[in-house]
């Protein structure tokens, strides 16, 4: 199975971390809940569920380092029964992304976590030049969030220039 | 059902015209369940006729059910859409080498390995049909293409010398050998257990496993080429060592025998494997 | 600070030629309980791919009906790594390709008793 980005960008530094790492799932987002990059899920609803529980646990988690420790907790780890959690901040001089996988005891923390410090190094090379962004509205998020929804599942062409495709998940 | 076809069976179902069939499909015929993978796999060609993946899927779960000659038909359909294939061609060696057309399973395993050099199993067929080959010539005397009678023969041989390739290096001793190809099937040598049982097939499954692990650690380490993984068990030590194609030479050893001895057995195995294996480069 | 449990088999591998860390990870989550690495080892890193490398030789070997695992050691063009485990922990050792194994091994095994 392949990873699906919104950006071209992000495939290899993803692909990479799901193969070395041998996850389940894998999910790389802006902290705002904005999909950039998935692995392992088969329906837009799941992914858009996953991205805003991610980004929640990321900001609260933030907040409460901040609260505890005078710094936001950069790395969560949750172990399940059989499956296992890790959500980490990424940060790259030009981004930050908030990255969640899931994986089971064909891997490790501590193998996720060497991975993840890869994606990190491979993110952070990979990154294009930065581009002036537009501020952010209300409905420019909303649009935002369904475009990239839209063309992880194929349901949007993935525009070179970074402009809207108008696409509704509707 | 496993949490992966109910998935993708919900998935299918919000989006009929999605290609997700293929992936169901796949894991339908990983999990044996091959009526309903052929039932997906239909359905979805009702859709994407003309998607050479789409048959490639349909040809693969043909050849589990069995039925050879359907699969190659779907084979050959994949190569007309998409004619560098290279699973096409291979599953198509694959059924010519099990009717017994040789030379024809050579010509196909021969381009996919041309296509595909990196796949070890492409390398592993094609030898494994070059050495029948050269055998059923040997059986006919070289007169014209080989008959059924020299290619039972040519098989025989190959199983013998398979079986008995790692015999005089072994002798008496308490230990045994097998080789075992890049996907942890056994291509020479016997692991039988005190009781007399095979377990060959079962060893070389479970324990291919730990090559993955030696591979993935002297990769992220830099530790460059891995020459061997030795372990105690209580029961046994077990050597591990690469061969060419990815490979593996297997070798194990009653506690008793000492590990230094397991060691030297080991590399001349995997000479002996190397010599065989490349004899019909 | 006093000296952690594992110190007592730490310092003594350490000091055996050739050998460039020994640690003691959790098998599960390869995750370092303990370590003496030398400057340059990536402790993580050794920690997490011995311990999926160890767990992975002790399931597969019990798949095979071979009985649980004892001493183990990846030999490779430019070093070995040796492992041995104990009731959900590895002691690893990185060393380099001059080390003399056999006195690794015997320590190794020597230290089993601490894992614990």
């Amino acid at each position: 199975m392949r990873t699906h980005v919104a950006e071209p960008w992000i495939e290899a530094p993803l692909q990479t971390f799901v193969d070395d790492a041998r996850a389940l799932f894998a999910l790389l987002l802006h902290p705002n809940g904005q999909v950039m990059g998935q692995f392992g899920f088969t329906r837009a609803v799941d992914v858009m569920a996953a991205c805003a529980l991610a980004a929640a646990i990321h900001a609260s988690a933030g907040e409460l380092g901040r609260e505890l420790d005078g710094k936001p907790f950069r790395e969560m780890y949750h172990a399940g029964k059989d499956r296992q959690i890790f959500i980490g901040d990424v940060p790259t001089t030009r981004h930050r992304f908030v990255f969640l996988t899931v994986f089971d005891a064909e891997s490790s923390l501590g193998l996720v976590r060497i991975y993840f410090q890869e994606l990190c190094a491979l993110l952070e090379n990979a990154q294009p030049p930065a581009t002036v962004q537009a501020p952010i509205s209300a409905a420019s998020l909303e649009h935002d969030l369904n475009r990239n929804l839209a063309i992880l599942f194929g349901r949007a062409p993935r525009d070179s220039n970074g402009s809207e495709s108008s696409i509704s998940l509707a | 059902m496993s949490d992966e076809v109910r998935r993708l069976s919900e998935e299918l179902a919000r989006d009929p015209s999605s290609l997700v069939f293929m992936q169901l499909g796949e894991a339908l015929r990983r999990a044996g369940q091959l009526d309903l993978g052929l039932k997906v796999a239909h359905r979805g060609l009702e859709r994407h006729a003309h998607n050479a993946d789409a048959h490639d899927l349909l040809a693969r779960i043909r050849v589990d059910r069995g039925e050879l000659q359907e699969a190659f038909d779907e084979w050959d359909m994949v190569l007309r859409l998409a004619p560098a294939h290279v699973g096409a061609r291979k599953g198509m060696g694959y059924v010519l080498f099990k009717q017994g057309k040789l030379a024809e399973a050579e010509k196909h395993l021969s381009t996919a390995a041309t296509h595909d050099r990196g796949d070890s199993s492409i390398a592993t067929a094609l030898r494994m049909v070059r050495r029948l080959l050269r055998y059923a010539h040997v059986a006919g005397h070289g007169n014209g293409a080989p008959g059924h009678a020299e290619l039972v023969a040519a098989q025989r041989r190959v199983e013998e010398e398979a079986r008995l390739l790692f015999a005089d290096i072994l002798g008496e001793g308490e230990h045994t050998a097998l080789l075992l190809n890049a996907d942890g099937l056994v291509a020479a040598g016997l692991y039988v257990t005190a009781d007399g049982e095979d377990v060959s097939q079962e060893v070389g499954a479970a324990l291919t496993g730990v090559r993955d692990e030696a591979l993935r650690a002297v990769r992220h380490l830099d530790l460059g080429v891995w020459k061997a993984v030795v372990y105690e068990t209580e029961l046994a030590t077990i050597a591990l060592a690469p061969a060419i194609d990815e490979s593996m030479v297997l070798v194990a050893a009653g506690r008793s025998v000492p590990l230094g001895f397991v060691r030297r057995v080991l590399d001349r195995c995997v000479q002996r494997a190397t010599t065989w294996l490349e004899e019909v480069a | 600070m006093s000296a952690s449990p594992f110190d007592s088999i730490l310092s003594p591998l350490i000091r055996q030629r050739g050998v460039l860390g020994c640690l003691v990870v959790g098998e599960a989550d390869g995750i370092i309980v303990d370590s003496n690495v030398q400057v340059g080892i990536q402790s993580n890193v050794v920690a997490a791919l011995a311990a999926a490398l160890y767990r992975k030789a002790r399931l597969t070997s019990a798949a095979a009906g071979l009985s649980t695992i004892g001493f183990l050691q990846l030999e490779a063009e430019k070093g070995h790594i040796c492992a041995i485990g104990r009731d959900g922990l590895v002691l690893v050792t990185l060393a380099e390709p001059r080390a003399h194994i056999g006195r690794i091994r015997g320590a190794m095994i020597e230290s089993l008793s601490v894992l614990a």
